[in-house]
């Protein structure tokens, strides 16, 4: 089809799906009138029942853990994906030789450091160590205050963006080079089937609560929740810091001047 | 060991397998990886078999984590609610996995470690999508299966087609999955839960606009998955880039468990609400059947690219499928499940087939194939299996699944759809043995070349001599199983039966909720197949004719002119499956906007 | 009244406004990220499903057990959601980049390799 028809026919499509949303819409309920029992029930149980008071990740990492377990196999499943696509074969890497040498007047970039300003390195090398730290208080304290794997992990894999945003590339090869980044990603993802599993050895059911839960506001409270917790942690940052290293693959090995 | 024990088994095994295998695939080789692979996907099918054994008595409530549902019937955790329905559905995606990780030993072997893990989560999410009873678990299941789908669908980066492939179907997919989510918000919004029987009770009998937008969206979203017209843009796309044994279970399994979400959904949740609509339903979803199977079926027989052929071939027989579920009777809903089954298989077999093709000939166009699989004698038996398995002409699951689905349309009064079931076996059939003839006798002129033909697979072996064992066994296995299940006794009756328990609604939640243990259901007396044979056969023996017709119309001379008119297609048609995302994107809009327009004006 | 509901028709608009851009879109990195638009629409839906008159965070550590809280269900979906939909952003981008590398286009109309 061409453009115009294609928008053409997008274009009175969507004339008809607005008016079907703002038909079936106008009957929900007004915003700020949350009815529902769910969220009315569990803002009331779950901190006595989980010793928990972030009722949030009590949701993901106990209530509906089996959600949260498909969702960090999605996320496994993408970088797989990703490494997938990016694996090295012969043709991908003809094909990458003739565009270099197509591009072979250009000075070739053989040093280890960006050339930044010395206010965005000092920045941003300090940054790293702070982010960590706090990255890690985020991953432990899920169960207390809003956080959790997700959200910790996601901070902790920004560090070595940040390492490399100070313009210390090799430094940034090092670190995403690791071996145990993929350790970490693989090992968290298999930990929470494993820990579910383990219920079942107990006589319960999957992915049931049986460490002892503690109390209420101390950080290893909550039982499973907060071991999860740092699993998904340990795996969501080691998926990104893999998915930065697919990237900048090409880019790192033209700045630090190694043969693809 | 209890099956209670085993029920999340088969979505844990594989996750961890997975996991495992993407650890130290490297260290322990490619031999060390497929084995565990196999072992996961075997160890699968029993746990599988098992559960399957055990649903036989009564269906499987069971709460994750031990949160069962207050005393107020208010749900907090997530349940897996497994029926023989759902627990067939789930031997069938293990079943088929085994299958194609034996057929993928032989190939793909700059993979490193990553197709085997892909293929083990998307079994497991296959798996868990047909056991789960809660609305959010499906859609994070059917997410799952939809990635790993798209990661599979890439894989052979050599050339641009499967990227682009891969693409268009990640989008078409995506915003079918975003449309569910809205559809579970608005239900959510109403009812205050998310579990199916939950939501089913509190629903109610009340349908206002709210219940219709909200069936809408979740339709549309499973039947993007499901790949019907207009939504199916993106399924030949796909299926003619991916590799083989990943194509084994779009075609075999994915896209059915599409059309068996709808259902689930509407006879636990929308039944009741709709229920003074059914007739208007019915007839909605039955036009919306009639016109997937024929556009379908017409661009299956255009086709000469083997593996797009037999996807649109899956898209016509998604149309049936779909009138199995939309003629809203548990005899319907009983064919359905045995047409998915035994289609499956049968499907399975012959995309193995035709990777058997690809790794002897090194091609995949019926164009450049001519001839030149003479001497393939026991590959060839099996597409003539296949291409009468698609027809349903012998002894074949598939004649049963038909049987059930037009003695339903009869009982309400849609007499007609039988003969749009004989038209699919017709064309299905023929296309498949036309490229039989061409391709294993040689008969004939060799076939038009088109634009997709011309889009050939890059070969994904070294050309082997004889076939391997490994490719041939699963692909034989797979067709003899779509003729053993027929000879399963009292199939019919077992299933209808079963399909009577899965449109119940009141008594599915009574057993989520209530914790209300039903007893095994009573097979029902299923009628005589007489009816059924006579059409079948005369459909195969047409298959058969428009075969031979097409391959040999110029010793037969010019009269049969609409053969070749036929296989050249409707330009306009071929022209509208363009291949760039943002068509496939105006379509699904399109059918969106369209479908709400009609069930707004009808079941208002 | 209408305003009671605006939340939801901005939903609507950012999920149609999203299709918008895919469909006419002459770069498949602008389509991704059109995607990526039209899943925030979904966001916004069900936050403000979820969302209660006076209700705070549903976090207890500073406020006793009872306070009214807004839904804490509809925030647990999200926040999985939101960093799994960058890692399927990511998958379709690395589809994206090689089919750059392979053909050295990504505008769709010169990629339609595959027609009819």
């Amino acid at each position: 089809m061409s453009p115009r028809t294609r928008t053409q026919l997008f274009l009175i499509s969507a004339l008809g799906l607005a008016t079907i949303f703002t038909w079936g819409f106008r009957n929900l309920p007004p915003i700020g009138d949350y009815r529902g029992p769910y969220g009315n029930l569990i803002s009331q149980v779950a901190v006595y029942e989980r010793h928990t008071t972030d009722v949030v990740n009590s949701i993901n990492y106990d209530y509906r853990a089996c959600d949260t377990l498909g969702e960090e196999f999605i996320l496994f499943a993408s970088v797989l994906g990703v490494l997938l696509i990016f694996r090295p074969s012969t043709s991908s890497n003809e094909a990458r030789n003739n565009q270099k040498n197509k591009s072979e007047k250009r000075q070739p970039w053989v040093e280890d450091q960006l050339p930044v300003s010395d206010s965005l390195r000092v920045g941003m090398m300090a940054m790293a160590g702070l982010m960590i730290v706090f990255g890690v208080y985020i991953v432990v304290h899920g169960q207390l205050t809003p956080g959790g794997g997700f959200q910790g992990g996601v901070i902790l894999s920004s560090v070595p963006l940040v390492v490399y945003l100070s313009g210390n590339v090799k430094a940034f090869d090092r670190i995403v080079s690791a071996s145990s980044i993929k350790f970490a990603e693989c090992c968290g993802a298999a930990a929470y089937a494993i820990i579910g599993i383990s219920a079942l050895f107990f006589g319960t059911h999957f992915l049931t609560n049986i460490v002892p839960l503690g109390a209420t506001g101390d950080p290893f409270s909550s039982g499973t929740i907060a071991i999860i917790s740092i699993c998904v942690g340990l795996e969501v940052s080691g998926a990104f810091v893999v998915l930065m290293e697919v990237y900048l693959r090409e880019v790192i090995d033209e700045r630090l001047g190694k043969k693809s | 060991m209890t099956i209670t024990t085993l029920i999340p088994l088969p979505i844990a095994n594989p996750l961890i397998a997975a996991a495992f295998i993407a650890l130290t695939g490297n260290w322990i080789g490619r031999r060390a990886s497929d084995s565990i692979a196999i072992a996961s996907a075997g160890a699968n099918l029993i746990f599988a078999l098992l559960i399957l054994r055990g649903t036989w008595y009564h269906p499987y409530v069971y709460w994750f984590g031990n949160w069962w549902p207050r005393s107020n019937n208010v749900v907090l955790g997530i349940c897996f609610s497994i029926d023989a329905i759902g627990a067939a559905l789930a031997v069938l995606v293990s079943l088929l996995t085994t299958a194609a990780l034996i057929f993928s030993w032989k190939i793909f072997n700059d993979t490193e470690n990553h197709l085997q893990p892909l293929m083990l989560i998307f079994m497991a999410a296959m798996c868990g999508f047909s056991y789960t009873g809660d609305l959010f678990n499906l859609f994070v299941f059917f997410e799952l299966m939809s990635v790993s789908a798209f990661a599979l669908c890439g894989l052979k980066t050599l050339e641009p087609a499967p990227l682009q492939g891969a693409f268009n179907f990640a989008v078409v997919n995506t915003i079918g999955a975003f449309m569910i989510l809205i559809g579970i918000g608005l239900l959510y919004a109403r009812t205050g839960a998310l579990n199916f029987a939950e939501v089913g009770r509190s629903l109610g009998t009340r349908s206002d606009a709210l219940v219709l937008v909200a069936f809408l969206l979740i339709s549309v979203g499973y039947f993007a998955k499901a790949a019907i017209v207009p939504f199916h843009f993106w399924l030949a796309d796909a299926h003619s880039v991916a590799p083989t044994p990943v194509c084994v279970l779009f075609s075999g399994i994915m896209v059915e468990l599409g059309i068996y979400a709808v259902a689930r959904i509407y006879w636990t949740i929308f039944r009741a609400p709709l229920a003074s609509h059914a007739p208007e339903l019915r007839n909605i979803l039955l036009v919306i059947a009639a016109v997937t199977s024929l556009l379908g079926g017409f661009m299956c027989y255009v086709e000469h690219h083997l593996k797009r052929l037999l996807a649109f071939s899956t898209i016509s027989h998604a149309g049936l499928m779909l009138a199995g579920v939309g003629l809203l009777t548990s005899k319907a809903l009983a064919g359905f499940v045995i047409y998915v089954l035994s289609h499956g298989l049968i499907k399975g077999g012959l995309f193995l087939c035709a990777g058997i093709i690809l790794h002897r000939l090194q091609k995949i166009g019926e164009s450049h194939l001519h001839g030149r699989g003479r001497g393939m004698w026991f590959t060839a038996s099996l597409f003539i299996l296949g291409a009468m398995g698609l027809a349903a002409s012998g002894p074949f699951g598939t004649l049963l699944g038909e049987n059930m689905i037009s003695e339903a349309a009869k009982e309400v009064g849609q007499g007609w759809f039988a003969y749009i079931f004989m038209f699919v076996e017709i064309v299905t059939g023929a296309a498949v043995l036309r490229a039989t003839f061409r391709i294993f006798f040689g008969w004939g002129k060799p076939a038009p070349t088109d634009k997709s033909s011309q889009v050939d697979e890059a070969p994904e072996t070294k050309q082997g001599g004889g076939t391997p064992a490994l490719m041939f066994l699963p692909a034989a296995a797979l067709i003899l199983l779509g003729i053993c299940i027929s000879g399963m006794p009292q199939l019919r009756s077992i299933a209808h039966a079963n399909a009577e328990l899965f449109i119940n609604q009141t008594s599915y939640a009574s057993s989520v909720l209530n914790n209300l243990q039903l007893a095994a259901p009573e097979p029902i007396e299923s009628g005589p197949l007489t009816a059924s044979i006579i059409r079948c056969l005369t459909a195969g023996l047409l298959a058969f004719l428009m075969a031979f017709a097409t391959v040999f119309r110029d010793r037969l001379g010019m009269a049969l002119s609409f053969t070749r008119r036929l296989e050249l297609g409707n330009s306009l048609l071929r022209q509208v499956h363009s291949g760039h995302p943002g068509d496939y994107v105006a379509w699904l809009t399109f059918g969106t906007a369209l479908l709400g327009g009609v069930f707004v004006w009808f079941l208002r | 009244m209408i305003l009671a509901h605006v939340p939801y028709f901005v939903a609507a608009w950012i999920f149609l406004w999203g299709l918008y851009g895919i469909v006419t879109s002459k770069n498949l990195v602008h389509q991704v990220i059109c995607l990526a638009i039209v899943q925030t629409s979904t966001y916004v839906l069900l936050l403000a499903v979820g969302f209660k008159t006076g209700g705070t965070a549903p976090v207890f550590a500073d406020i006793p057990v009872g306070t009214v809280v807004v839904d804490p269900l509809v925030q647990a979906l999200m926040l999985t959601d939101v960093v799994v939909e960058a890692t399927v952003m990511a998958l379709l981008l690395s589809m994206v980049v090689k089919a750059n590398e392979l053909v050295g286009t990504i505008d769709p109309e010169e990629l339609k390799i595959m027609q009819g």
